[in-house]
């Protein structure tokens, strides 16, 4: 059973409060979603279940909060800790040991718990996440879902009673999103007290009873997940919400840019593809804008190749989506493709040019999912100055007004928010006269608001004539932004199509969650 | 993920060791080589230890890395032999200094990346444990097992996006390069340093229980081989001090 009763919070920093006036029970062995938009309190509820608000994240804390008797206020952690697992976002930053056998065991041994009994737990948790695969490996190579899973095993062999999750999707892809489904289904047969706060709320239909929405730190609404189910779309997008289903996106009747998609056999011979004949016959006659294409772009890490594609194009100038499971080699293409991988010999061709590796790390620019890599500057003129083309100085007003950054010039890149540091970024990017840009899961734990603004800012970055690759899982961005799509598994390009009407049953099958 | 620079292996071939076997002789390669202790009776065990990261690289099955450090090893050292006597003034010191300090230092370093990589976080918490040495020092120290690895990935991203950026070592900014690269690190560090965290206290670290160790380490026979070598430059130095 949690109580929390009449509690307000202000952590340490902050001018504002960041919960009002929260009250909350939940009944053992019952499962909640926590929603609402970025900042609207969610994590902070989840840390005064944890207990990490007020003993590691620091404020002026009022009211009381139980969980299963425990006093959160006046407990330790190490002993919240036992009783309340927790998993977090990002999936980098959880693990504490190095290799898998020892992080499952890692919590257990904290309890001070007897040696036959750890691993007695630590095989329970094994066999029950059905992750004997995982064991005995370092868990710096392994995916995101596959550290989040070990995450899981580690917290489940503590066995405690209440599970809390702060965005644990927010890195996945939607395999692993299935996976962690099972787990959670696992952990609620278990009787388990489960709350989550969440951004994607489809894969939570079946596993969450009741639904709290917050805005601004109070409680907007408190209902049971099958009237949360009745809202229609609209209603969603009002609230700031991720949709419940299937993005019932409507693709046009043509390619949103002038198509030129072919495939060239080893020989050198272009042949038609089944794609271009699928989409319009007068295609042919728009195909003047110039091709990127992909020549010899094989890729060995430690002499296990890693990536094999056959020669192909596509134009220049579309806004395409990478997309693939975790570690289907996405990252290593595009790694290959800005030349940043050395070993990699692929030639890449370029407003009509072959291109060699060196060559495109002129023309390319990573946005990183990280963004905090690449802001270098004290103040953010100079950080967009920093490797600008002497010829773009008179764009510098302009670039920054477009990207909604004038007022910021005199601050410090890392003092501003997440989607600011991007803007940043990719202000740089269009100065430096870069011609193709590269987004690394640019939309991973934005709530529906700010995933509008960054596909908005896609479309923008259009007019520039820059051509965008976008590595994302995101099916919501994709339809709202993007023309083609590249989808990638296991090193080799798996299929590759505009988005079109004529193809919209194949995108809503590779992003069917239903 | 890129490099696996001071990552633990995931297959462990070969003879493996207690890390408390490779913790003493790190510290006996400190004293004797990079120390120079012990007087005249030591220097002729010395390049014995120094042999040594040579002979562990090989029996765990890491042969580019062995080799590399005998090449490098072997030209300090040569250089210095040879060099060292025909030159004179500013050259001559500067080449004292580089090949002394190359031959000096690289076995410690050797040895030390060797301890790193083949102990794991547990090994090494289970050894400190036997020890009988507080938790207080044992977790920030294992802390900073975690830590190795995490910084290295940092940088290695903060490279590429250097690269992205056309901004390359040399020319007139060179303390410029430096702190574009140390500002990003630092606020990365930071940042997953605190997660890490808070990750580590939700799984009970840092309780006032005894912590349990599920890891078996223990000592073998080529760990007591380990040792009399390691401790024979101790015996030395003392039957120098005596007679």
């Amino acid at each position: 059973m949690i109580e929390i009763s009449n509690v307000n919070f202000q952590y340490g920093t902050a001018d504002i409060g960041a919960l009002h006036n929260i009250n909350l029970s939940v009944a053992d062995g019952s499962c909640v979603l926590l929603c609402g938009e970025s900042g609207c309190g969610k994590t902070t509820i989840t840390r005064l279940l944890n207990g990490l608000t007020p003993h590691f994240y620091e404020g002026t804390l009022e009211g009381e909060i139980t969980v299963n008797g425990l006093k959160v206020k006046e407990e330790e952690l190490y002993i919240i800790a036992s009783r309340v697992g927790s998993v977090f976002q990002n999936p980098r930053s959880q693990f504490f040991c190095l290799d898998t056998n020892s992080e499952v065991a890692f919590g257990c041994e904290n309890m001070g718990l007897p040696e036959q009994e750890i691993l007695k737990r630590r095989e329970q948790a094994v066999r029950d996440l059905n992750m004997e695969k995982l064991m005995n490996r370092n868990i710096f190579r392994l995916s995101g879902g596959e550290k989040q899973k070990v995450a899981c095993a580690s917290v489940a062999a503590m066995q405690p009673e209440v599970l809390v999750l702060d965005e644990p999707t927010s890195n996945l892809d939607l395999d692993a999103i299935e996976d962690l489904k099972e787990t959670l289904k696992l952990w609620k047969a278990q009787g388990k007290t489960i709350v989550i706060a969440e951004h994607r709320l489809y894969w939570l239909k079946e596993i969450c009873d009741r639904v709290i929405y917050l805005k601004e730190g109070s409680v907007l609404f408190d209902i049971s997940m099958e009237e949360f189910r009745t809202f229609p779309p609209e209603r969603l997008e009002e609230l700031g919400l991720r949709r419940m289903t299937t993005v019932a996106a409507d693709f046009p009747e043509e390619p949103k840019t002038a198509n030129l998609w072919k495939t060239t056999n080893l020989h050198g011979a272009t042949e038609k593809s089944a794609i271009t004949e699928a989409v319009e016959p007068g295609v042919q006659k728009q195909a003047t804008l110039p091709a990127i294409e992909f020549h010899n772009y094989n890729f060995s890490y430690e002499k296990l190749p890693v990536l094999k594609v056959k020669d192909f194009s596509l134009p220049e100038g579309s806004i395409v989506a990478v997309t693939g499971h975790n570690g289907a080699g996405k990252s290593t293409f595009l790694r290959c493709m800005c030349g940043l991988e050395k070993k990699f010999k692929g030639q890449t061709k370029l407003h009509g040019k072959w291109q060699k590796p060196g060559q495109m790390l002129k023309e390319c620019y990573m946005v990183m999912q990280d963004v905090n890599h690449q802001l270098f500057c004290e103040t953010v003129e100079d950080e967009i100055r920093l490797g600008m083309n002497e010829a773009e100085e008179a764009k510098v007003p302009q670039v920054l007004k477009e990207l909604d950054l004038s007022e910021l010039t005199e601050r410090h890149p890392m003092s501003l928010s997440g989607g600011q540091k991007q803007r940043v970024a990719i202000a740089s990017a269009l100065l430096a006269d870069k011609s193709v840009l590269i987004f690394d899961e640019p939309t991973s734990g934005l709530d529906y608001r700010h995933m509008k603004q960054t596909a908005d800012l896609f479309l923008h970055l259009k007019k520039y004539g820059k051509t965008t690759f976008i590595i994302t899982h995101d099916p919501e961005l994709i339809a709202m932004c993007c023309t083609h799509i590249l989808h990638i598994e296991e090193g080799e390009v798996a299929e590759y199509y505009p988005l079109t009407a004529a193809h919209r049953e194949r995108f809503l099958k590779q992003f069917s969650f239903q | 993920m890129q490099g696996s620079l001071l990552q633990p292996d995931e297959k462990r071939t070969g003879i493996t060791f207690d890390p408390r076997t490779k913790m003493f002789l790190l510290l006996t390669v400190a004293v004797f080589v990079l120390g120079g202790a012990g007087g005249k009776n030591v220097d002729l065990l010395a390049p014995m230890l120094c042999v040594l990261p040579v002979v562990l690289f090989l029996l765990a099955g890491k042969w580019k890395r062995a080799f590399t450090y005998v090449l490098i090893y072997a030209a300090a050292y040569l250089c210095f032999w040879y060099f060292g006597p025909r030159t004179t003034g500013i050259v001559n010191f500067l080449l004292l200094a580089l090949c002394g300090i190359l031959s000096r230092f690289l076995p410690g370093i050797m040895l030390g990346m060797y301890l790193i990589e083949t102990t794991t976080v547990s090994e090494f918490t289970a050894a400190m444990s036997k020890m009988h040495v507080t938790d207080k020092i044992t977790i920030p120290l294992s802390v900073m097992f975690r830590f190795f690895p995490t910084v290295a990935d940092e940088f290695s991203s903060i490279n590429a996006a250097m690269r992205m950026r056309d901004i390359r070592l040399g020319g007139k900014n060179v303390t410029k390069m430096i702190e574009y690269r140390l500002v990003p690190l630092m606020v990365c560090s930071a940042k997953i340093g605190e997660e890490l965290n808070a990750a580590a206290l939700t799984r009970g670290l840092g309780g006032e229980v005894r912590r349990t160790n599920v890891c078996k380490i223990g000592f073998h026979m080529q760990d007591i081989l380990l040792f009399l070598i390691a401790l024979s430059p101790y015996a030395a130095w003392i039957a120098g001090l005596v007679a």
